[in-house]
């Protein structure tokens, strides 16, 4: 897949040289009361544990480092140690003692260096924080929290979009915000939820959005509700995380050459918001489900085949999605380029459907 | 049961033949010339992705490998290009790679030290996920000795990653089965921001291995010959039969984490101990020199060789091509032919 100069990552970028780790301090909002993703992921974070004492955090160098991406920045010393606490390399346990201690009343959080890194802890996921309810009636408030997705020269281990394992497993919630206020708002959400949920934060946005954020303690986006970013007639693109904002730059480029693009964000994955996507194509009858994550057994997939299946007297076209094939995502800038898809890719997809 | 072990060059029976120990000091200073240059590259923004420097930890990198054969197999972390290295990884490949170059041993496919040669020498291709590769190495352990092959396989992680519980799963299967493996641990006090004291709480991670079942010796990582000593015995017990061993080695990482992180968290007394009292390239530099194994001009041709080597390998790098963005799905099967099929400069775009 040809890639967009626009959106490719530039070679100075202080995230291409370190990994996507955060280096520089995480800032603050701006005077206009602007914040980035990070800010705004932070704030949610350090206001839901104001509010509730239950509410601690668990991970991997978040204590006085602040995070490798810099996220949990000086909650040490507003919180302690027992509430910011620095765990070993043992996603396993991370994710085993944050269950345990749901269990006996308190809303852990925990922080994976890298989304990656949740397969080293994939059984105390994919086996007890999904089934415990379901079996046991016992409610399990966690929040699983880590840096997803590439477009950072981070390559294979680096660059996850773990979402489609998780999906499968039932039992988690899914969130992948796109804007610093959805990240916020779902951050809350998430936190007051008495179910586990997986917040998957992408590395991408961190630092390189920013919008106005409510300052209102009580600001929340509720779980399982898309959000219709752009209204448009001709197609609808589908999509999250991300690629919401490739996805909105092509709108644009295709709004000079007379096709209208509506962007439908999902913010969560799991429970999708099929309501809000079907309206969509009721109205457009074209459908693009754009994903970062893999096109086979993906999110893309089960969105397109929702479509197809409760929407196919509407449509005017098959449903198309566009997401990259299942292999590691590489490091070289072609390999990765290619890899993912470019805001050229979408412009000619959304092209290709409009003509049918 | 944890036992410090040093070795003077002076000792009756010197181990090591004056070759042996010239083709040590060559490595550990071929691999703190690398490590500097290549940081300083970065540091210029002139290279993309991310370092993980291994500075400070030459003693362990180069001690540990030293005693292996060209058939034992190497399985080892992000932190330790310099025992890659020593396995006989090439310079010129291995930036080729830090380049995302078709040239490099992944293709392209990763960046820096994730990285290995499994069929030029028997070196793990790197992965992240913490210490993944230990499992690893008990199967190639276990298909020496199912085979009655005298061969060993070493595995290299950090102290950080003792924590977790793949690490503990692998001393056990390894000592039940009594497999032909070294279990080596570069304790380099930290695991990113987090000191041994928030990693473990025995004194020394040698002394664990008494709950396996099996010998466990601390060394002191400075002392590249000591690390040696200590390899040697665990590697020809492995091999004769006698299986598994632990060996951690003791330094300080004396850069941050990566290449982003100014490591703050660090002492800043510690690091300059380190650096003054017990920097493993000095220490086996002098110990040469003051022994008559080198002199001065050896000394300096050595590092002649390595700088010739790097700006060879830098060029190599620069010259070889990116990868063919349409290849970017091949290799994930066997039967899509892409890795018999000609490597290197046969698959590339042209060089930028
Ligand atoms: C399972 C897993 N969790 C988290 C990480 C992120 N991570 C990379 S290196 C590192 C610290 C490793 O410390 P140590 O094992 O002591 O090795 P060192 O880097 O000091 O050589 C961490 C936490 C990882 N690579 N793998
Ligand atoms: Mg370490």
């Amino acid at each position: 897949m040809a890639q967009s100069q626009d959106t490719r990552p530039k070679e100075q970028d202080v995230e291409t040289g370190a990994a996507g780790h955060g280096a520089e301090p995480r800032g603050k909002r701006t005077e206009d009361g602007q914040a980035t993703y990070l800010v705004a992921i932070a704030e949610a974070l350090w206001e839901e544990m104001e509010r509730d004492e239950r509410v601690y955090l668990l991970g991997e160098d978040i204590g006085v480092y602040g995070g490798a991406f810099k996220v949990t920045e000086g909650f040490y010393d507003r919180f302690g140690a027992d509430r910011v606490m620095d765990t070993p390399i043992a996603e396993e346990t991370i994710v085993g003692m944050a269950i345990g201690s749901a269990m006996e009343g308190f809303r852990p959080v925990a922080e994976f260096q890298y989304a990656d890194f949740m397969t080293s802890g994939f059984d105390e996921i994919s086996t007890a924080l999904a089934r415990v309810h379901y079996r046991s009636g016992v409610p399990l408030p966690v929040v699983l929290r880590g840096p997803s997705g590439g477009m950072v020269r981070a390559s294979s281990f680096h660059s996850i979009n773990p979402e489609p394992w998780f999906a499968y497993s039932g039992g988690i919630k899914i969130v992948c915000p796109a804007f610093p206020g959805d990240a916020k708002g779902l951050l809350k959400s998430a936190i007051r939820d008495d179910n586990p949920v997986m917040y998957l934060e992408h590395k991408w946005i961190y630092r390189r959005v920013r919008e106005q954020v409510s300052e209102d303690p009580d600001f929340l986006v509720p779980i399982g509700s898309a959000n219709v970013r752009r209204e448009g007639d001709d197609v609808s693109i589908i999509t999250y995380g991300a690629m919401v904002h490739r996805a909105l730059e092509a709108a644009q480029t295709l709004e000079g050459e007379g096709i209208s693009v509506e962007v439908v964000d999902l913010r969560t994955v799991v429970p999708m918001d099929e309501e809000t996507v079907l309206r969509s194509i009721e109205k457009t009858a074209r459908a693009v489900v754009l994903s970062e994550s893999y096109r086979f057994v993906g999110i893309a997939a089960e969105v397109a085949s929702t479509i197809a299946e409760k929407a196919f007297e509407h449509l005017d076209a098959p449903v198309v999605r566009l997401a990259p094939p299942n292999v590691p995502i590489p490091f070289s800038p072609t390999l990765e380029d290619a890899f993912l898809p470019g805001v050229d890719d979408i412009v000619a997809t959304v092209k290709n459907l409009s003509a049918w | 049961m944890a036992t410090t072990q040093t070795r003077q060059r002076k000792d009756t029976d010197p181990r090591l033949s004056d070759d042996e120990l010239k083709r040590a000091l060559y490595l550990v200073k071929l691999c703190r010339y690398f490590d500097e240059r290549m940081e300083s590259l970065y540091r210029q923004g002139k290279l993309p992705g991310a370092i993980y420097s291994g500075r400070g930890q030459e003693g362990t990198h180069i001690g540990v490998v030293l005693p292996l054969g060209p058939e034992d197999s190497l399985f080892p972390t992000h932190r330790d290009l310099s025992a890659q290295i020593a396995k006989g990884l090439d310079l010129k490949r291995i930036m080729a790679q830090y380049w995302g170059r078709i040239d490099g041993y992944t293709r392209g496919r990763d960046g820096n030290s994730h990285i290995g040669d499994w069929y030029g020498n028997k070196t793990w291709t790197v992965m992240s996920h913490l210490p993944i590769a230990y499992p690893v190495a008990c199967g190639a352990a276990l298909a020496y000795k199912r085979r009655g092959e005298p061969h060993i396989a070493m595995a290299i992680c950090g102290d950080g990653s003792t924590s977790n519980g793949r690490w503990h799963e692998s001393l056990n299967m390894s000592a039940i089965a009594q497999l032909p493996v070294v279990w080596v641990v570069n304790n380099n006090l930290y695991a990113y921001s987090a000191p041994n004291e928030l990693e473990f709480s025995v004194p020394t991670i040698a002394e664990r291995a008494a709950a396996y079942g099996m010998p466990g010796v601390r060394v002191d990582g400075a002392d590249v010959l000591a690390v040696e000593a200590a390899a040697r015995e665990a590697v020809e017990r492995a091999r004769g039969g006698g299986g598994p061993s632990l060996i951690e080695s003791v330094s300080l990482r004396w850069k941050g984490h990566a290449g982003h992180d100014p490591a703050k968290y660090v002492p800043k007394e510690l690091l300059e101990e380190y650096m003054r009292d017990k920097d493993p390239v000095k220490i086996l530099e002098e110990r040469l020199l003051s022994d008559g194994v080198v002199d001065d001009q050896e000394v300096a041709d050595i590092q002649g060789r390595i700088e010739k080597e790097f700006e060879d390998g830098y060029e190599f790098a620069q010259s070889s091509p990116f990868p063919e963005p349409e290849d970017f799905s091949k290799g994930l099967w066997v039967e899509d032919g892409y890795w018999t099929s000609e490597p290197g400069r046969g698959g590339g775009t042209e060089a930028s």
